[in-house]
């Protein structure tokens, strides 16, 4: 199917349908292709950025009574679509704001709930919808007509799809499904992505209800915001398999041929039966029909399972020139300074609730110097980095990145600042390769490479990291030294001045160990990026550290070359433990 | 417009707004153990509802005898929902089992609404049940009224001690706070998430007979009604029962003050639009989660 032949002949094969004069099958093939514009712009949000929008049809709704309502007020149908669309975007994007404050089930119950007001609202704003008795259009043929105008949106619909997979955008949104905080970290701009997702998406639900108010000339509140009818087209997207380029179209076919078949044969329970295919959907196959064992196994349908993953095969431009040593980064080396503080937090204050986690903090870090971070569990090495990175927001005090203050910036700006993070539990965008995990941040880091350049640049950190191996698997398939190797090669892409690695060397194996330390002590050397290293193995920070910072109960008690902290008798005490050679004696 | 009148539809406000709080005591309670929001969960009240005043219609059954009638029946409709059509969903990924459990309990909102529709008529029905009324100056008060409230507070009290001081209730909220840690320290977390769904489905059943003794019930009103108990969670907070029940009677109390100061059509849009507010005016939520 990934011959362009297939999708020309489907169109020709769409295109076709009208000129047999048969109002049945066009009208027929006429709710196909409403269905699938439908399905298919659910699936945006759904299957690329993980958020299910059960409200979707609200969208449907509005640009049908938009529509409606604009050409009862006798203005040309072209510009009814356009109003239609208009206010269906607008809708949306007002509505992205609290609905975004949800995030899984809840988002789904909250768009679900949009259902029942957009029908009360329907019902009782009779002077705009006339209330009960719905609208009627002025009486005219256009089936035809709106055929075409259904076919052309389809086929935008299509190409938006394809595009989604591969561009920026789409990138975008992927890492949003996957982690939406590390997306940020690695300097995605989350909200305007989604929202703008949202809007696109109730756009072309909204030219949906438009077509299809102008084909039906009447619509009332039950037939565009009715539970029964709302469902239908996440249904048929999940029957399909959602996120997969040709889930929403194989879902679309089958259910709405079912349901045509339905109408036909059966007189009532119309709404158990399909109660009880949405119930059989969800219990059996809620990854869809094209994910079933028995539908992947067949070989001449590989091009409707593939996923996305399995479609993303390395770009051929990467060097593969064998190197001995270490690999070289396509990072720009920087000069350091060392006389320069890049880092610096001044009265840095955490408290969760009543637990102060860091403790009124002072700490400059040089440019060009590697800091090694420790404390006993507890101490709040992890807390200083979320409130460098800004996962958390500090309480008081301020972190400064070359004397530019933090407070008041998101994530992704911080990213752009210059700070690369990894984290202590590995947290690799799971259902992404492992060259895209690496060409998220070189997407949205200030070079703003495109998807094509910045996959093949991944290759070269992918080769730093010695996962070349796993070019093309999924990230969740990794071990956890792999996924270690690959959350540090991903903060590097984030082409940060300031890295905080976050224990990346413990559960390693000695010789896995070296190797981080030495690249550690590569990337500072080569180009120039300052290190923070939080780690409780000494030996490990002994090769490379400048000096070491102790945290004890949020205050640094500590803070030197490492020769000197560890015979530092309040260390020994509270961290190193055990050889204190003086404890004060309780009777003296 | 009388102060008599006001009181009336003030009663009438507390009355809806416990009912709705005993609805959520429900959802809360099955979405805190077992993490899915059954969508579902009011079209039991609307089936409950009707089954129960099919009985009383037909044999006259006093309405304590038909809870000890539909609460079993729901705790083991409850059971086998979640047994056979929710459980095996957990194995897996996280998208797929929450896309799963939204369309199988949607699925099952749409086949429930229906049957009992085609069954039993899509017409409203209640429990027309009349104990003598109580007038106090203007204001008129039937003992059903005071039965219900008493019920409520009875429910809400022995519902508190339940979750405090018996093993099942502290094992329900020990699964809420931590449901690895709870079955590390012995609870079958697999069972109780079982328990709870069909105990929370039981709920409903009391709630049901006592909603239909006051108000009309019909086979499509369920969904209106767990949108408003997911309204009542936002606020209250979940697995939070006082502030669920505080939440319920403001609920209630607004949408009889709607009514009388407005048009009565637009009191069913007051839980979204209120849900919306909340949404974007307190994103953090105003209860906080036990």
């Amino acid at each position: 199917m990934n011959r362009p032949g297939w999708k020309l002949a489907l169109f020709i094969a769409a295109g076709c349908i009208p000129l047999a004069q048969n109002a049945y099958y066009t009208t027929f093939a006429f709710t196909i292709l409403v269905a699938f514009v439908l399905a298919q712009s659910w699936d945006w949000v759904a299957g690329e950025m993980g958020y299910v929008n059960l409200g979707h049809y609200v969208f449907y709704g509005i640009g049908a009574y938009a529509f409606a309502i604009a050409l009862v007020g006798k203005y040309p149908s072209g510009v009814a679509m356009l109003f239609a669309l208009l206010i269906t975007a607008l809708a949306a994007a007002l509505l992205a704001f609290p609905l975004f404050r949800l995030k899984g089930d809840y988002f789904a119950f909250g768009t679900l709930a949009l259902l029942p007001l957009a029908e009360v609202l329907a019902l009782n704003l009779v002077p705009i919808t006339n209330g009960s008795d719905g609208i009627v259009l002025p009486p005219e043929n256009v089936l035809t007509r709106a055929y075409f105008v259904v076919l052309v949106v389809c086929v935008i619909a299509a190409i938006v799809s394809v595009r989604l997979a591969r561009n920026r955008f789409g990138y975008a949104l992927k890492s949003i499904r996957n982690d939406e905080e590390v997306a940020e970290v690695m300097g995605v701009r989350i909200f305007p992505a989604k929202v703008a997702v949202v809007v696109l998406a109730a756009a072309f639900a909204g030219v949906a209800g438009a077509i299809q108010a102008w084909q039906m000339s009447f619509i009332d509140p039950g037939t565009v915001f009715g539970l029964n009818v709302a469902l239908v087209p996440v249904a048929m997207a999940l029957l399909g398999g959602s996120g997969l380029l040709w889930g929403p179209l194989v879902g679309v076919l089958l259910l709405a041929t079912m349901q045509q078949w339905l109408l036909v044969n059966v007189k009532g329970y119309q709404a158990t039966i399909y109660g009880t295919v949405i119930l059989l959907i969800g219990r059996f196959m809620p990854g869809g029909l094209l994910r079933a064992g028995w539908v992947r196994e067949r070989s001449w349908l590989r091009g409707l399972t593939q996923e996305h993953h399995e479609r993303i095969t390395g770009v051929q431009e990467a060097r593969t020139e064998a190197q001995s040593g270490m690999r070289e980064l396509p990072l720009v080396p920087r000069k350091t300074d060392r006389g320069r503080a890049l880092l610096e937090c001044r009265d840095l204050t955490m408290a969760f609730g009543g637990n102060v986690a860091i403790d009124r903090v002072n700490l400059k870090i040089m440019e060009g110097e590697i800091v090694g971070l420790v404390g006993a569990n507890g101490s709040g090495k992890t807390t200083l980095f979320n409130c460098i990175s800004k996962v958390h927001e500090p309480r008081s005090g301020g972190v400064f990145i070359d004397g530019v203050a933090l407070a008041g910036r998101r994530r992704d700006e911080v990213a752009h600042l210059g700070v690369g993070r990894t984290y202590q539990i590995p947290r690799p965008f799971g259902d992404l390769t492992v060259q895209e995990n690496i060409a998220v941040p070189l997407m949205f880091g200030e070079d703003r490479l495109q998807p094509r350049e910045a996959l093949a640049q991944a290759r070269e950190f992918v080769a730093y990291a010695e996962l070349e191996s796993r070019l093309t698997d999924r990230a969740d398939s990794l071990s956890l030294q792999e996924k270690k190797a690959l959350e540090f090669a991903r903060a590097l892409a984030c082409k940060p001045r300031v890295l905080l690695v976050d224990e990346v060397a413990s559960g390693l194996t000695p010789a896995e160990i070296r190797r981080f330390v030495e690249q550690i002590r590569d990337v500072r050397d080569r180009y120039g990026i300052t290190v923070i290293w939080v780690e409780h193995i000494f030996s490990a920070l002994a090769q490379v550290v400048d000096r070491v910072v102790v945290l004890e109960q949020g205050l640094v008690i500590a803070d030197g070359p490492l020769n000197e902290v560890v015979a530092d008798e309040r260390v020994l005490r509270t961290y190193l433990g055990g050889v204190a050679p003086k404890v004060p004696a309780v009777h003296a | 417009m009388s102060i008599e009148a006001l009181v009336q539809v003030l009663i009438g406000g507390i009355l809806l707004g416990g009912l709705y709080a005993l609805v959520a005591f429900g959802l809360s309670l099955i979405y805190g153990v077992v993490r899915i929001l059954n969508f579902s969960h009011g079209t039991l009240l609307a089936v409950g509802g009707v089954a129960a005043s099919l009985l009383y219609a037909s044999f006259k059954l006093h309405p304590v005898v038909l809870m000890l009638i539909l609460v079993p029946a729901l705790f083991v409709f409850g059971y086998l929902f979640y047994t056979f059509l929710l459980q095996p969903l957990e194995k897996r990924s996280h998208f797929e089992s929450t896309v799963g459990t939204v369309l199988v309990t949607v699925g099952a909102l749409l086949i429930l609404s229906d049957v009992t529709a085609k069954l039993a008529g899509a017409t409203q029905r209640n429990i027309p049940i009349r104990f003598e009324a109580i007038e106090i100056g203007e204001i008129v008060i039937s003992t059903t009224q005071i039965w219900i409230l008493a019920a409520i507070a009875v429910l809400t009290i022995a519902m508190q001690v339940f979750l405090r001081r018996t093993w099942f209730g502290r094992a329900i909220r020990a699964v809420t706070q931590d449901p690895v840690g709870a079955r590390i320290c012995g609870v079958d977390s697999s069972r109780m998430k079982a328990a709870t769904f069909a105990f929370g489905s039981s709920i409903v059943a009391v709630a049901a007979v006592l909603y239909t003794m006051s108000f009309p019930v019909d086979p499509y009103m369920g969904f209106g009604l767990t949108v408003k108990a997911f309204t009542i969670i936002i606020l209250g907070g979940i697995g939070n029962l006082v502030g669920a029940l505080l939440a319920g009677l403001f609920l209630g109390v607004a949408e009889g003050l709607t009514g009388f100061f407005w048009k009565s059509e637009w009191a069913p849009a007051l839980s979204v639009i209120l849900l919306l507010v909340i949404l974007v005016v307190f994103p953090k939520g105003l209860g906080r989660s036990r």
